[in-house]
């Protein structure tokens, strides 16, 4: 290697909490070369927007990079540049793509004008010349229609469309360094898919040092070359990208790696890995090894002495003193061979299970479910006496639960899971259709519903945070449901609340506690004991893991399974991520703009035949095996809004498979594949299946 | 309510009074209206002359306070034009300022918050109606909408006695209340309409919890802070009102020792006479008054810092 | 826009029918018999009160009293007073607000420069001396009662100032008193309208003040601002194109909502100074129980307050990208 482009070493980043200065961030080092990727991964709080900022030197006004530390960009010492010094380098030689692309453009500015700007302290180039470029810039960032889009304002672009503007900002400069900080956090997978594939095409033109923030495995692999694996403030691992992956040295690591569900894995062969307890909070730094309250592998030297990050050649580095004995075999050999076995074809060799939708112990029934939302008149309308079409959020949904199942449903945000969930439990009313529990009728609100009903049916929601009262004690929280839907007295109540935070895996010391005093899996399992507090056949889950940190994700999958088991209690789990829907579900439904458009077996789903819409989805997901670098079935546009429905096949604006007219013009049928699995396509099943297959590489193929 | 829980309503309050008084602006804010609360409740024991109206002193005596020798003399503040004593007055006048704005301001915030939460809580046509009653009348400026009120009440006959004379004579008292019923009622309501899409109302609603123990058991505590806030501020502008009506006849009727009455009634010319008489209510008023302000901002800095 | 227009419409005529109702219900019904009150009360003979009784309509059903009040005051009938020897009230109430219009222009040109200049200030130096000291200035002195200012301006600054040598030296000194003659023309009015100005600037400083700081402060957290500064462009241009433009977007509603403070306190301010305005109009009216008088005061005092919200929203609407007007 000639002069790194950027050469790091010993940097510690502080920030002032209250009166004391804590390091944030100790020791980081890191060598990039121009024209490579490096890949930070970690959770959230670990550190990684903290190491963005300290090298772009923008620290916020109560943090500090320590003396002693290196941080040299192009063989210049950034730390003793001045404030004008550094402006000169930030206006054309490093720039950064932040997190929340929305909130980091200016809202009263145009697009144009804020890009404009750029060039302008970057080059003083403005006027025409400047429009030129930037338009350029847009185009090679594939924004359909760059004049358009420069004469906009930012709320009024897509949440991609923003991304791809924020990137634009940052390349018009040609820059040496690049730091892109979760760029597609909060995007959909299918919007992800598109992003990524646009910034893996821009670098391979570019001689850019790309530095790739994220917590998401799939996207490293998909895009790194080298990855450093932060945790609470330390690399725990260094290594290029492939033997990550293959053989991770760092028990973090090997947890993170092996604690994902991979696409096909399913709750009947194997509970997940899951790392025990919660990522440390900053103040409570121990002074031994930080991972040692959680790692599987501590012996009494980790808890006095800091393990160094120790030089394995090959530009692998790992802090741990037991790295040489850190191995998959150590983990439960069930988890290994899932984690080694592709995801395509696992299907055929597992004990899958039977469904079948029409026999069986049915718990629920949804027939032709419909919630439209009315639009306010406009003037117009007004004049005109018109009622302007309503938004149809559910659209004419029918499903079949059985006792004892896990129902994934999956699609795009918007594609109305979350109303179509709320339907169910009574929180909104429905517009049309029937729902009906253990063949009986239900009521549309939950104000109408019996207690009967209401102790049947219950829900686990996306954020712990807001899920609990913040002024009621864990104990007051699970002992309501009790008294209210179990009609217990208070001493039985009592009992059980010891009981069902066992059943969590709560010590029973923590019914005192109250929610500031849970970390974010704890409080996701306090709401899960409540939610079984009243012995429900029926829990709806909305994301339920979502927000929770990647490393304790797991743990609470893994309790959702086995509650199943015991309980048999049916789920319908909403998730955005099809890994993890997969995982716990034994049928799966594909929702688009209101309406299913594949049910079926969750072993039977994720391969062909699939509907055009669940290929795009399964295709997009960023799979954590830098192997794996199958052609993306990529989905442009964004959804169309749900008051202007597509004629036809709803799908048709946005389908790659799209044969013709037809697809504009009639709605599509029902075809099954087999019993329990349908897809509503126009395409004949055979030949979506030719199609599909190869379109997978052949080795893909099981 | 558990052990555990109280427990924690001490810490928390410790916490807040802590964050309260680090900061010496709010301190000190804080002192002088316990201060002048003091003052309001033991005033009769602590003015030399229990009787404000009474005439037997010498008129126009300068004030005889030597601050400098810490001593008081026989009328700190002087004596006004008719021969009474301007300390006791300013000392027994602040019980009113405070059992008027106190008590108003009480009674707009439990009213007001328990309108405002049932709008917020319910939404629908009743939440919309009412909504716009208040915007229609927070519309009319306080202070017209109170002298309109104030001019009216007064000057209607009623039987001495009577239970409308009785409210007759507590109508500035009344009309904080209702003027700022509809201000409360919209901070509830925002903030309950924050707090009803939280996820653990949602939860409650699911259990088919009754809509008064949604309200007062699982929305009213997160509010309450904002609550809080709203109720200093909107005491301090009670008291800014009492003065101000006072000051402009619209109070209490003299003799009384009201502090506005006082500064009116020693204005213009007879200031020229009599300055202290004018002076030392305006400087109480002041001092309440700024006071009031840095403890109502404290506390709001300390409600925030809390969340 | 049109649907914009149309909401704010719709919320404009809604809200002046409630506050008119209000007014009428307060002035009309709730003192049991206006007749006699206007009459002068127990006093009052039992031929005066029919007399003014079927003068002012209240023989009819009180709905239609209220159409037909409201219908005469929209249409600009507004009866004559009868505090202030049988005057037209429009041309009374048009001459006092005049004048009251007058001290408002003078207060509002000092005070919104001044406030917004404090207010960016002590939010961008967020808890260092600048702001500690702006932020303890329009907390206490600036929040005192008007008449509190009011008398301390008029008794030290016009007595004490105006018979210095100083100020006689300079030859610029206050008047004491503001009562000037009602019709008198704007360059006659101005000396006497500095000091009462002053008081009502005081009032304003402080809520305009505290408010852009808090927008300032706000703006600053944002992510844009990070972008901004990343582009490396100077800091003069990160908070002048950035952050101003988007901190001082609400100024205008603040602004709006303002004169709503405004006029409470120039009634305040228009007393203590013996100024021929609205406010001081009002109190004589009330304390006359001068009852068509009051309400047509008080309307008008609604009026201005609902057209200058209106027109705030409007202007927000404008300047703000992120309202749709389309
Ligand atoms: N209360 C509402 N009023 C109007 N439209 C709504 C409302 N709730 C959801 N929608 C619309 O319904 C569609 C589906 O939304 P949602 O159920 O939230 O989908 P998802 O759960 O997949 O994110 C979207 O177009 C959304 O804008
Ligand atoms: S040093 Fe010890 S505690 Fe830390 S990761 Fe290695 S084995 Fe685990
Ligand atoms: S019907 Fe046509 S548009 Fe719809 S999914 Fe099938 S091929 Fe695509
Ligand atoms: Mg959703």
């Amino acid at each position: 290697m000639t002069t790194p482009l950027l050469d790091v070493e010993n940097l510690t980043i502080s920030y002032r909490i209250g009166k004391r200065w804590i390091p944030a961030v100790r020791d980081f080092h890191l060598q990039l070369a121009p024209g490579h990727v490096v890949g930070l991964v970690g959770e959230s709080g670990s550190g990684k927007s903290t190491v963005a900022l300290a090298l772009m030197r923008y620290l916020s006004s109560n943090g500090r990079v320590e003396s002693g530390g290196r941080l040299a960009f192009a063989g210049e010492d950034l730390l003793s540049k001045s404030a004008a010094e550094m402006r000169s380098i930030w206006a054309r030689r490093v720039k950064l793509v932040p997190q929340n692309a929305g909130a980091a453009l200016n809202p009263s500015l145009k697009i144009g004008a804020q890009v404009i700007e750029v060039l302008y302290a970057a080059m003083g180039i403005g006027g025409a010349e400047a429009e030129q470029a930037v338009l350029g810039m847009f185009h090679d960032v594939n924004l359909v229609d760059p004049e358009k889009v420069a004469d906009r304002y930012p709320h009024e672009l897509s949440g991609g469309m923003q991304q791809r503007v924020v990137i634009a900002m940052a390349l018009i400069t040609n820059p040496e360094l690049l730091i892109l900080d979760e760029p597609t956090t909060g995007l959909d997978v299918t919007t992800e898919a598109v992003i990524l594939d646009l910034v893996r095409g821009l670098m391979a033109e570019r001689d850019t040092g790309v530095i790739y923030i994220t917590h998401n495995l799939g996207v490293v692999a998909q895009l790194c070359e080298r990855v450093l694996v932060l945790y609470a403030g330390e690399i725990m691992e260094e290594a290029p990208v492939d033997q990550l992956y293959a053989q991770p040295r760092h028990p973090y690591s090997l947890g993170l790696l092996n604690s994902v569900p991979r696409l096909g894995q399913s709750k009947a062969d194997s509970r997940l890995h899951s790392i025990s307890g919660n990522p440390p909070a900053l103040a409570q730094l121990s002074s031994g090894c930080v991972f040692a309250d959680r790692c599987e592998f501590v012996i009494d030297k980790c808890r006095v002495d800091k393990p160094p990050l120790e030089q394995l050649g090959d530009g692998r580095a790992v802090r741990c003193f037991r790295w040489e004995e850190v191995d998959a075999s150590f983990l439960d050999p069930s988890v290994e061979t899932s984690y080694q076995s592709s995801f395509h074809g696992d299907g055929e060799e597992q004990p899958g299970r039977q469904i079948d939708n029409e026999v069986g112990d049915k718990l629920m029934r949804v027939t032709d479910l419909k919630k439209h939302f009315p639009v306010a008149k406009s003037l117009g309308d007004w004049l005109r006496g018109k009622t302007p079409a309503p938004i149809r959020a559910v659209d004419g949904v029918n499903l079949t639960l059985g006792a004892g199942q896990t129902l994934g449903l999956v699609g795009e945000s918007g594609s109305g899971k979350t109303t179509l969930s709320r339907l169910i439990i009574g929180l909104q009313e429905r517009s049309g259709g029937q729902l009906e529990l253990l063949g009986m009728d239900i009521r549309n609100s939950v104000r109408e519903r019996s207690p009967d009903v209401l102790s049947k049916l219950q829900m686990v929601f996306q954020n712990p945070q807001n899920s609990l009262n913040p002024y009621l004690s864990v104990r007051q929280a699970l002992r309501r449901p009790l008294v209210k839907l179990r009609d217990m007295t208070p001493a039985q109540a009592e009992a059980e609340v010891s009981e069902l935070l066992r059943r969590v895996n709560l010590r029973e010391d923590y019914a005192d506690r109250f929610p500031d005093e849970l970390s974010g899996g704890e409080k996701q399992r306090v709401v899960i004991a409540r939610a079984f507090a009243s012995d429900p056949d029926l829990i709806i889950c909305d994301e339920p893991v979502s927000a929770l940190d990647v490393s304790v994700q797991s743990a609470v999958l893994n309790l959702l399974a086995r509650l199943q088991e015991e309980h048999g209690t049916a789920y319908l789990f909403i998730s955005h991520d099809l890994a993890v829907v997969g995982y716990l579900s034994d049928v799966i439904a594909v929702m688009y703009l209101g309406q299913l458009f594949e049910v079926g077996a969750a072993s039977d789903l994720f391969q062909p035949p699939y509907h055009p819409y669940t290929e795009a989805l399964v295709s997009a997901i960023p799979v954590a095996d830098p192997e794996h670098k199958a052609e993306r079935m990529l989905l442009h546009d964004v959804l169309p809004s749900a008051q202007h429905l597509p004629s036809g096949c709803r799908f048709h604006t946005r389908c790659p498979r799209k044969i013709g007219a037809v697809c504009e013009e009639e709605a599509p049928p029902w075809r099954e594949v087999d019993a329990g699995h349908a897809i509503r396509c126009h395409i004949p099943l055979e030949e979506l299946s030719a199609q599909q297959r190869s379109f997978l590489r052949p080795e893909e193929i099981g | 309510m558990n052990p555990s829980s109280f427990g924690r309503q001490i810490a928390a309050l410790r916490r807040f009074a802590g964050v309260l008084l680090r900061h010496p602006q709010s301190a000190l804010g804080t002192a002088l209206v316990f201060f002048f609360l003091f003052v309001a409740v033991f005033g009769a024991q602590l003015a030399p002359y229990a009787n404000p109206n009474d005439q037997s002193h010498a008129p126009r005596v300068s004030p005889t306070m030597d601050i400098g020798a810490l001593q008081l003399g026989e009328h700190p503040f002087g004596t006004d034009r008719l021969g009474r004593d301007v300390y006791s007055r300013v000392i027994l006048g602040a019980g009113s300022i405070f059992r008027i704005a106190g008590l108003g301001t009480l009674i707009s915030v439990l009213v007001g918050s328990a309108v405002g939460l049932y709008m917020g809580y319910r939404g629908g046509w009743f939440d919309e109606l009412l909504g716009r009653v208040i915007d229609a009348l927070l519309a009319i400026p306080a202070l017209l909408l109170a002298l309109v009120l104030v001019g009216i009440i007064r000057n209607l006959d009623f039987e001495i006695g009577s239970w409308q004379a009785e409210l007759a004579d507590n109508v500035v008292l009344l009309v904080i209340a209702v003027l700022y019923v509809p201000v409360v009622a919209r901070v509830a309501r925002s903030s309950a309409l924050d707090i009803k899409t939280r996820e653990f109302v949602e939860a409650a609603e699911i259990r088919g919890e009754p809509t008064y123990y949604i309200i007062f058991r699982e929305i009213l505590p997160s509010v309450i802070p904002a609550l809080v806030v709203e109720a200093s501020l909107r005491f301090s502008y009670a008291i800014f009102l009492v003065a101000s009506l006072g000051f402009l006849g619209f109070g209490a009727r003299p003799p009384s020792p009201d502090w506005g009455l006082m500064v009116n009634e020693n204005r213009g010319g007879f200031y020229q006479l009599t300055p202290w008489a004018l002076d030392f209510p305006a400087l109480a008023i002041a001092i309440l008054v700024i006071a009031v302000n840095l403890m109502s901002d404290g506390i709001r800095r300390a409600v925030q810092k809390g969340n | 826009m049109l649907k914009f227009l149309r909401r704010r419409f719709v919320f404009f005529v809604f809200t002046y029918l409630i506050s008119s109702l209000m007014i009428f219900f307060l002035l009309r019904v709730l003192p049991g018999d206006p007749a006699r009150v206007i009459a002068g009360g127990r006093e009052a003979t039992v031929e005066q009160v029919a007399q003014i009784r079927s003068e002012l309509g209240l023989n009819a059903p009180v709905p239609q009293q209220y159409v037909n009040w409201l219908g005469s005051f929209l249409r600009g009938d507004w009866g004559k007073t009868i505090a202030f020897r049988g005057a037209d009230n429009r041309e009374l109430i048009t001459q006092r607000s005049i004048n009251s219009a007058r001290l408002a222009l003078v207060a509002l040109l000092l005070s919104v420069p001044l406030s917004l200049v404090l207010g960016i200030i002590a939010g961008l130096r967020e808890n260092k001396l600048p702001d500690v000291i702006i932020s303890l200035l329009t907390l206490s002195v600036v929040s005192l009662p008007e008449f509190v200012t009011g008398l301390f301006l008029i008794n030290i600054v016009a007595l004490r100032w105006g018979r210095s040598e100083l100020a006689g030296a300079l030859g610029w000194w206050f008047p004491s008193s503001s009562a000037v003659p009602a019709n008198a023309s704007f360059g006659e009015m101005l000396p006497a309208l500095w000091l009462p100005a002053f008081a009502a600037t005081l009032v304003l400083l402080a809520y305009i003040s505290r408010l852009t700081r808090a927008g300032v402060i706000e703006e600053l957290k944002r992510d844009y601002v990070r972008t901004a500064a990343l582009k490396g462009i100077p800091y003069r241009s990160v908070i002048l194109r950035h952050v101003l433009r988007n901190a001082l977007l609400p100024t205008v509603t603040v602004i709006a909502i303002s004169i709503t403070w405004l006029i409470s306190g120039l009634v305040v301010i228009e007393y203590v100074f013996g100024f021929p305005g609205l406010g001081s109009l009002l109190i004589a009216a009330i304390e006359r129980r001068d009852l068509l008088l009051v309400q047509a005061i008080v309307m008008v005092s609604v009026t201005v307050i609902l057209f200058t919200n209106l027109f705030a929203d409007l202007a927000y609407a404008a300047l703000n990208p992120r309202i749709k007007l389309g």
